[in-house]
């Protein structure tokens, strides 16, 4: 039996990548998409993800344009990392389809209570949304059936501050919330998402399909490639969001451990810092599943073919 | 003109004494209640909201059931010693004869407010969990608002749930940012006025010289709130905070206000909740809302007492 998926999402280039690898996952059913501000503004992210979905056949899956605004702190969007548009050098055609009427929060809420203990939610933006939702219908916390969330830096460093992860420090409040929620988490954080380099070498081997989607994936990750070499002296990016996804199905990708993790919101240079209680100092029961260890190749393989067999079928 | 309004409320025992109020003003039309947690559970408190409309025979008003629980800190409710356990003291009110709508308060806010836009003001007398998700899920709620007229804070006045911070702020202290920064027009009425307003035990006598259950119910849901005040505040009497939000529709010339702006900590210290003005503009950000600093306390309790007795009078034995 498939897994019905929501995507929360921002895309957002590796955002794009983990809507293509769902879309090329027989594993999984997309059952439908809300966006989130982050990468780039909602209104942004919600053209991004119809034109992505367009681009890949999948236009029958709705979307839901959700939150604009993280809670409690000013708007971060991330320009340098992502460009202007969201999806680096990427130029899609503007989408045919538009986003549903229903606000993404919402949507979470009706999905997930007209169909208890059969979705699996994977958040792969700031959890405004998710935020939102918990609050105005706290039942989905017991009817969604599991939550895999990218977000994250347990001994990593940031990636946004030098203590933070983009997507918590975009909204720490609603990572707070969520992390305390009592939904069943499943956490992949930087520390392995950084583990997982998508090489000039993989991006060649797509390539050798000429294909609307190999193009894409050149002309997004091309940006991103920039990116990671100017900031972070890496050669290739890293794409934490299609790896999160991929463990939804392909859980032994990651070893995982049971941690008790907090994320500070008090406002001081720690803000959106994600910890874990490894010696377990608080006494408190785990509240998650956190990805600490990975097989990096594993990932890239299934993602590679996946891609492959996409372009082919798109060719 | 009668003013259309809309209360976010979590009664308790002052938020029932509001209703009380509106209704009996002509200057007013209250055209729903939105409920809220804070004073008691959201079950308690939208229970409490349909059977004060029903003692007040308005049940035609529609109830929308909000947020059971704040943002981001643990639920603080202020029922049992304060409110009584059932949140209006020791009033014995029925059950209600009606059920809050289907839809939620935030969406029932959304829908209401950008259906008729610069018409609806609302007055939030308990936490801001409501007003802050409707803010987020509709940016266009913002300038849909006529405007926000909030019960509490503390500017100069000192705390009543901590020495920093009043109740409705301490109890969704993150609402209370996304609120205040929303640029929504906002008017706060803050302890610095409500405890200027207090009704005594002879004001109450002095109603009850009516046969009526209006006036029982307020003698009857204010008891457990006079003896909170008298031992823990050495007040005689109770301040009527949530009562005092309408007055300024009813009686704007009781207040003295002044545009400042204005803040919430939420930095998780010792003030968590505390709202301070920037009264030297040290931080040159323009004001964000009004506040009413000083009031005619006594007048007040005046126009509560006469509006109560013309009610008690309308609704008798």
């Amino acid at each position: 039996m498939p897994k019905h998926i929501i995507l929360d999402s921002d895309p957002g280039i590796d955002d794009a990548l983990a809507i293509l690898l769902a879309l090329a996952s027989p594993e999984i059913v997309l059952d439908g998409i809300s966006t989130i501000h982050g990468n780039a503004s909602t209104a942004q992210v919600t053209k991004n993800a119809l034109s992505i979905l367009e681009l890949a056949k999948g236009s029958h899956i709705p979307v839901y344009k959700g939150c604009d605004l993280p809670l409690v702190k000013e708007s971060l969007l991330g320009p340098e990392t992502h460009g202007d548009t969201g999806l680096g050098y990427a130029n899609l055609s503007a989408p045919q389809v538009q986003a549903q009427a229903q606000h993404g929060s919402d949507y979470l809420i009706e999905h997930i209570m007209s169909h208890p203990g059969e979705i699996t939610l994977v958040a792969i933006g700031p959890l405004t949304n998710v935020a939102l939702a918990i609050r105005k219908e706290p039942r989905i916390i017991q009817h969604v059936k599991e939550v895999f969330v990218m977000g994250g830096a347990i001994k990593h460093q940031g990636n946004t501050t030098p203590l933070a992860e983009f997507n918590t420090y975009v909204d720490p409040h609603a990572a707070h919330m969520i992390f305390h929620s009592g939904m069943p988490i499943t956490l992949t954080p930087l520390d392995v998402t950084y583990e997982c380099i998508f090489l000039k070498e993989d991006l060649d081997r797509l390539l050798k399909i000429d294909s609307p989607i190999t193009k894409f994936i050149s002309d997004t990750t091309r940006f991103y490639m920039e990116f990671h070499d100017e900031y972070q002296k890496i050669d290739g990016c890293v794409i934490n969001d299609p790896m999160t996804l991929a463990l939804t199905f392909m859980p032994e990708i990651c070893d995982y451990q049971d941690l008790y993790v907090d994320v500070d919101i008090s406002t001081g240079v720690g803000l959106g810092n994600t910890f874990a209680d490894f010696y377990n100092y608080d006494k408190k029961a785990p509240n998650m599943k956190v990805a600490t260890g990975v097989r990096p190749r594993m990932f890239m393989e299934l993602f590679l073919e996946r891609m492959e067999k996409l372009a082919d079928s798109l060719s | 003109m009668t003013k259309r309004i809309i209360i976010d409320t979590d009664p308790g025992v002052d938020d029932a004494l509001a209703f009380l109020l509106a209704l009996s003003s002509p200057e007013i039309k209250l055209e729903a209640l939105t409920t809220v947690h804070g004073n008691t559970t959201i079950e308690n408190t939208t229970r409490n909201a349909l059977a004060v409309l029903d003692l007040l025979k308005a049940n035609d008003i529609p109830v929308a059931k909000g947020t059971s629980l704040p943002l981001l800190v643990p639920l603080h409710k202020s029922d049992g010693e304060v409110h009584g356990q059932a949140g209006v003291g020791n009033s014995k009110l029925a059950e209600p004869n009606s059920n809050p709508i289907q839809q939620h308060a935030v969406d029932y806010l959304i829908e209401r407010v950008l259906a008729e836009p610069n018409q609806i003001t609302i007055f939030p007398i308990g936490p801001l969990t409501n007003i802050a998700l409707a803010i987020r899920q509709e940016p266009r709620f913002v300038n849909a608002v006529k405007e926000l007229v909030i019960m509490g804070g503390s500017i100069r006045a000192g705390g009543n749930i901590t020495p920093a911070a009043e109740f409705n702020i301490y109890a969704d202290p993150h609402a209370a940012h996304i609120v205040f920064h929303s640029g929504i027009p906002i008017t706060l009425i803050p302890l610095d006025v409500t405890y200027k307003c207090l009704l005594t035990p002879e004001d109450v006598e002095r109603l009850n010289k009516i046969q009526s259950p209006i006036a029982r119910f307020i003698r009857d849901a204010i008891s457990i709130y006079m003896d909170f005040y008298k031992h823990y505040e050495g007040v005689s009497g109770c301040a009527l905070h949530d009562p005092l939000t309408l007055a300024t529709i009813i009686a704007p010339e009781l207040f003295c206000y002044e545009d400042h702006y204005v803040d919430v900590d939420i930095s998780g210290g010792i003030s968590m909740g505390n709202t301070f003005a920037d009264f030297m503009k040290v931080s040159k950000k323009p004001a964000n809302m009004k506040i009413a600093l000083d009031v005619r306390g006594r007048d007040f309790i005046e126009l509560f007492l006469e509006r109560m007795e013309t009610l008690s009078r309308s609704i008798s034995d």
